[in-house]
């Protein structure tokens, strides 16, 4: 049925090597698919048509394949994995760039810096973990009314909204040597918190009501798993879908921590 | 460790460019005198190869500072310091430049490679020139300041006489080693500054990225004339000119000098040919 998301144009069958695990614990094995793809084909819709045809090239029959997504435009970021070794969302990876030819193969594996749930899906809390960790909201819960909003120039605007386009999606992670693999929950305050999370902390420190807990955000990015884990590879700006100057934020928020700390020195507090 | 963790990052960072950057500049700026040192219209240079005689009134000068032992213990401790936390923090990732072909990504396995190398290669030259472990030299050369030039081209070259098989691969060892040093110190500075948020913005890094290949590239040149000045060097007539540096040189083939003088007859005339030149 899937099959029919394409155009009709440019029929070619493509073979698919799935990564799969069927739990957090279990082994990972490889299976392959031959599909059926057309003009307009993307990853999403091989993966629906491997669902609704859950039968590998050795004719056996197997599980449908456990696969993310949700906007289908690159906005959500849940359909994120590795496609021929490399970090990006499944639904803008389309097949005509990836195999033009009829019998091109495609690779489809699970990210590897967050323990897979199954299949192609991962567990990303500790991306979401830590952006709690950096405070990354601006506080307005209260018992009174704030009031107006801040008022904000265009430039500030300008910076902040390709910030603010982050759908932490985790390609940045991924990509990223400093960052591995950390499946203990506990030690997830102690890991290097990523391009992603740096990011979101510049943008609200640059919001004036979310400045506020500028101070708590500068001390946290301090610590282990901070700003200074960064090695500059500059990976993450080279993945990002969304085009956020990553490495910006991470050299703005050396600037500011550098500061704090120095500020934090000779104040004492 | 934790507690401390941005004061020792911070201080990882300082340490590779003052004193240990500082000095690599100032070392090779000395040690390629051995080649620039042929223009030094400065230094008398009657009767004597003007390279050896530049370097040889260096390493004296040099001797002569005061605190000397100060400074090099700074520049041990710094050294042991960075590298120590440099390996602790390169443990910490892993590299991924199979899947992401960035410059920026090679240079980031490269910064963490030329670290342990260059490591290897301080340890190994301290230990010889410095610390006289001359069993680890082929050929057994103890270094001198009195006999900078000499003593330094015998360690490259395996012995006084020619190169041997080993002294070829010391000498590749020193051209790796200071390759893999200057690399680490230029991309070093152009991380620093993204790490002190000095440069933010993508352009400011861009320039400074200008600015530390300039830097490096005149450090590489400098670190490669060195190395390929002394390995060049003939041993026997470096010590004729640093023997007449000192006022030893007998006039017509003293007892004392005989031996070195047979090694090196050649060099002999050439002194006495030049200096009857001029």
């Amino acid at each position: 049925m899937a099959a029919e998301a394409s155009t009709g144009m440019n029929e070619r069958v493509i073979r698919v090597r799935l990564k799969r695990q069927d739990g957090p614990d279990a082994r990972p094995r490889w299976e392959s698919f031959d599909v059926p793809v057309g003009t307009g084909s993307n990853v999403t819709s091989v993966l629906q048509w491997i669902c609704a045809h859950p039968v590998t090239v050795e004719g056996k029959n197997t599980t449908p394949p456990v696969y993310d997504s949700g906007c289908l435009e690159e906005v959500c970021g849940s359909c994120t994995m590795v496609v021929n070794g490399r970090v990006r969302q499944a639904c803008s990876a389309l097949i005509d760039h990836y195999c033009p030819k009829d019998g091109d193969e495609l690779t489809l594996e699970p990210m590897t810096k967050f323990p897979v749930v199954r299949d192609l899906s991962v567990d990303r809390s500790r991306l979401f973990s830590n952006l709690e960790r950096m405070r990354a909201w601006v506080p307005v819960d209260g018992t009174y009314d704030l009031g107006a909003g801040p008022e904000e120039t265009p430039e500030a605007q300008q910076t902040r909204y390709v910030l603010s386009t982050c759908m932490s999606c985790g390609c940045c992670l991924e990509a990223c040597p400093q960052y591995t693999l950390e499946t203990d929950e506990e030690a997830w305050d102690r890991a290097f918190v990523g391009a992603a999370v740096i990011s979101q902390a510049r943008y609200f420190n640059m919001h004036e009501t979310g400045s506020s807990l500028k101070k708590v955000r500068l001390t946290e990015l301090s610590g282990p798993g901070g700003v200074s884990d960064c090695g500059n590879a500059q990976n993450c700006v080279n993945v990002c879908p969304k085009e956020i100057p990553l490495t910006e934020s991470i050299a703005a928020i050396g600037r500011q921590v550098t500061a704090h700390n120095i500020r934090q020195f000779f104040s004492g507090d | 460790m934790e507690r401390h963790h941005f004061l020792l990052r911070r201080l990882h960072s300082l340490t590779g460019i003052v004193p240990i950057g500082l000095f690599l500049v100032m070392h090779l700026t000395t040690n390629s005198t051995i080649l620039w040192g042929a223009f030094n219209t400065r230094i008398d240079g009657e009767g004597f190869d003007r390279r050896v005689g530049t370097f040889q009134k260096e390493v004296e000068f040099i001797n002569e500072l005061p605190l000397l032992l100060l400074i090099e213990i700074t520049l041990w401790g710094a050294i042991a310091f960075h590298s120590v936390l440099g390996v602790y923090y390169a443990t910490s990732g892993k590299g991924n430049t199979g899947a992401y072909r960035y410059q920026s990504n090679l240079r980031y396995s490269l910064q963490r490679w030329t670290g342990y190398l260059g490591f290897l290669f301080i340890v190994y030259h301290i230990a010889t020139l410095r610390w006289g472990w001359s069993f680890l030299v082929p050929g057994g050369t103890e270094w001198s300041h009195h006999f900078a030039a000499s003593t330094l081209a015998a360690a490259l070259r395996g012995g006084d006489e020619g190169f041997t098989a080993l002294g070829v691969a010391v000498s590749l060892f020193y051209f790796l080693g200071v390759t893999a040093l200057v690399f680490h110190f230029a991309n070093g500075l152009w991380t620093a500054a993204i790490t002190w948020g000095l440069t933010v913005t993508v352009t400011a890094q861009k320039r400074w990225g200008y600015a530390c290949t300039a830097i490096g590239a005149g450090l590489m040149v400098a670190g490669w004339a060195s190395v390929v000045g002394f390995a060049a060097l003939d041993p026997a007539e470096a010590r004729q000119v640093e023997m007449s540096l000192h006022g030893e040189v007998p006039t017509d083939g003293g007892e004392a000098e005989a031996r070195s003088m047979d090694v090196s007859s050649r060099g002999g005339d050439t002194i006495e040919h030049s200096g009857g030149q001029h």
